[in-house]
């Protein structure tokens, strides 16, 4: 009947508006504030590839070479130290024997030569052998130390190819037993167990399996004694193809083209 | 076989990989919120201008202007004035015809209290409109949730039997989805009730308002019958 005055058509508008509004800012809210992201990173593979790619130039061996080897000390040239002697002699000249005197200064300075010469000469050679030798050491010291790196850098190497096939091994072997892990699970899970089992009968069965997961042979390998028991669970293997089985690309099929599966009643 | 294990489980992934009767479920919620709101916001701005427009008219009604002055101008601008006032305009219309000479003091009264009256419901079940609704919402929609969560889990736990192992990443993100149902009962729900019980305590404050009012009317009505 009577237009009402508690309500215009502004104020439904807003109330629109404002509705809109607030349900907007919450989802918004939710949707970039609130992200419950979780990224679980693939323990195994991740491992595996971040290793292959680059067996990491073993480490430059500690460099030992250029160690500035104390450079044999090119021995000072020998000074001739007995020089001032004979100008003490000279200077008093007595007059009288000065012949005598002469001659024997003479002969005197002539075997102090010598004597000098000799000394240098002796003196030379010590350092030439000196220097000889100590080339020699420091020749076989280069050697060794270049011989040592080698070693080093061969065996870090070495041990580096080593590592990397360990991890990539062990990472390989952990995907190959989580397989099998399902694959036993999954088969367990179609046995339906033969009632009146006695004790806990272990039986083993090699299976052929087709790229695919299909079975294509089942063989009875070590019999549990408890036929029921045995053909439960071969019954299991067939139901349960296809098994779950590695993706192709991961190469690990040839794994698992023949498995080895034992199954006891109660595990 | 993807080797990396991604669960994305941002809020929109969570509704959009919902199945589709929880997806149905999440819908009637968010409907059921949108529509609550906008009654929530349109019943806050009548009250509030209910309120506003009765505390004008009493000033008015007190301040000593004749009744006639008064009723000639509601009368005009019948189309935006408050509840207060209509009652009065209505009780007073009702007075002004029934006065004559010959007529019952008493049997005027009556009549002007049963016009008054009439209005005044009116007037209530106005102020009252939707919040019905509002009472709805709040308690009905987290069992709307509560059944788009069971179902959700439901599911995720018939689709548990087909994996090979069971693990708690097989079946978390399904619960979590469902989850997200029972959330948005509880998001809509919660502003309902407090918006329910708000109003309601408004009301009631007003219609006593209302109640006295008339009440103090009719004195003054009766007097000048005399």
């Amino acid at each position: 009947m009577m237009a009402y005055a508690y309500e215009s058509p502004n104020e439904k508008a807003i109330s629109g508006a404002l509705t809109l509004v607030m349900h907007l800012m919450f989802f918004a809210l939710l949707v970039f504030g609130v992200s419950w992201q979780k990224r679980e990173a693939p323990p195994l593979v991740a491992e595996l590839w971040s290793n292959l790619p680059a067996p990491k130039p073993a480490p430059p061996p500690p460099t030992v070479e250029p160690k500035p080897v104390p450079k044999a000390e090119p021995m000072p040239p020998p000074k001739v130290e007995p020089k001032p002697v004979p100008k003490v002699e000279t200077k008093p000249p007595p007059k009288a024997d000065i012949a005598a005197e002469e001659k024997k200064e003479k002969e005197r300075k002539a075997k102090e030569k010598e004597l000098a010469e000799k000394k240098k000469r002796e003196e030379r050679e010590l350092a030439e052998k000196k220097k000889k030798e100590e080339q020699a050491r420091l020749a076989a010291l280069k050697q060794q130390q270049a011989k040592e790196a080698a070693e080093q850098l061969a065996r870090e190497q070495d041990e580096a190819l080593k590592k990397i096939a360990q991890s990539q091994a062990a990472a390989q072997a952990r995907l190959v037993d989580e397989y099998k892990r399902r694959i036993a699970d999954r088969i367990r899970r179609f046995i339906i167990e033969p009632p009146g089992l006695q004790g806990n009968p272990e039986v083993e069965f090699d299976v052929v399996v087709l790229p695919g997961g299909e079975v294509l042979d089942v063989r009875n390998r070590k019999a549990s004694g408890q036929a029921p028991w045995d053909s439960a669970v071969e019954r299991a293997i067939r139901r349960a193809q296809p098994l779950p089985l590695p993706p192709p690309e991961s190469g690990l099929m040839r794994e698992f083209r023949e498995l080895n599966l034992k199954f006891r009643p109660k595990e | 076989m993807n080797p990396t294990v991604t669960h994305d489980m941002s809020v929109l992934s969570l509704v959009t990989g919902a199945s589709v009767l929880v997806q149905i479920v999440m819908l009637i919620l968010v409907l059921a919120s949108l529509l609550s709101w906008y009654h929530i916001f349109l019943k806050m701005f009548s009250l509030s201008r209910a309120a506003r427009l009765a505390d004008e008219f009493e000033r008015k009604f007190w301040s000593g202007t004749a009744l006639t002055d008064l009723y000639q101008r509601s009368v005009e601008k019948r189309h935006s004035v408050g509840s207060l006032e209509r009652i009065f305009e209505s009780g007073f219309r009702e007075f002004v015809k029934l006065r004559k000479p010959d007529m019952d003091v008493a049997n005027v009264m009556d009549g002007v209290r049963r016009a008054m009256r009439a209005t005044y419901q009116r007037e209530m079940d106005w102020l009252e409109s939707y919040l019905p609704f509002l009472a709805s919402v709040g308690s009905v929609s987290p069992y709307i949730g509560l059944f788009g969560t069971v179902w959700g889990i439901m599911n995720s736990f018939r689709s548990l039997a087909n994996v090979a192992q069971a693990t708690l990443g097989a079946v978390a993100p399904g619960i979590a989805e469902a989850l997200i149902a029972t959330a948005m009962g509880l998001f809509a729900a919660i502003p309902a009730v407090i918006a329910y019980n708000r109003f309601a305590g408004d009301i009631n404050r007003f219609s006593t308002r209302c109640e006295s009012f008339m009440a103090e009317f009719s004195n003054i009505l009766q007097r000048q019958a005399h």
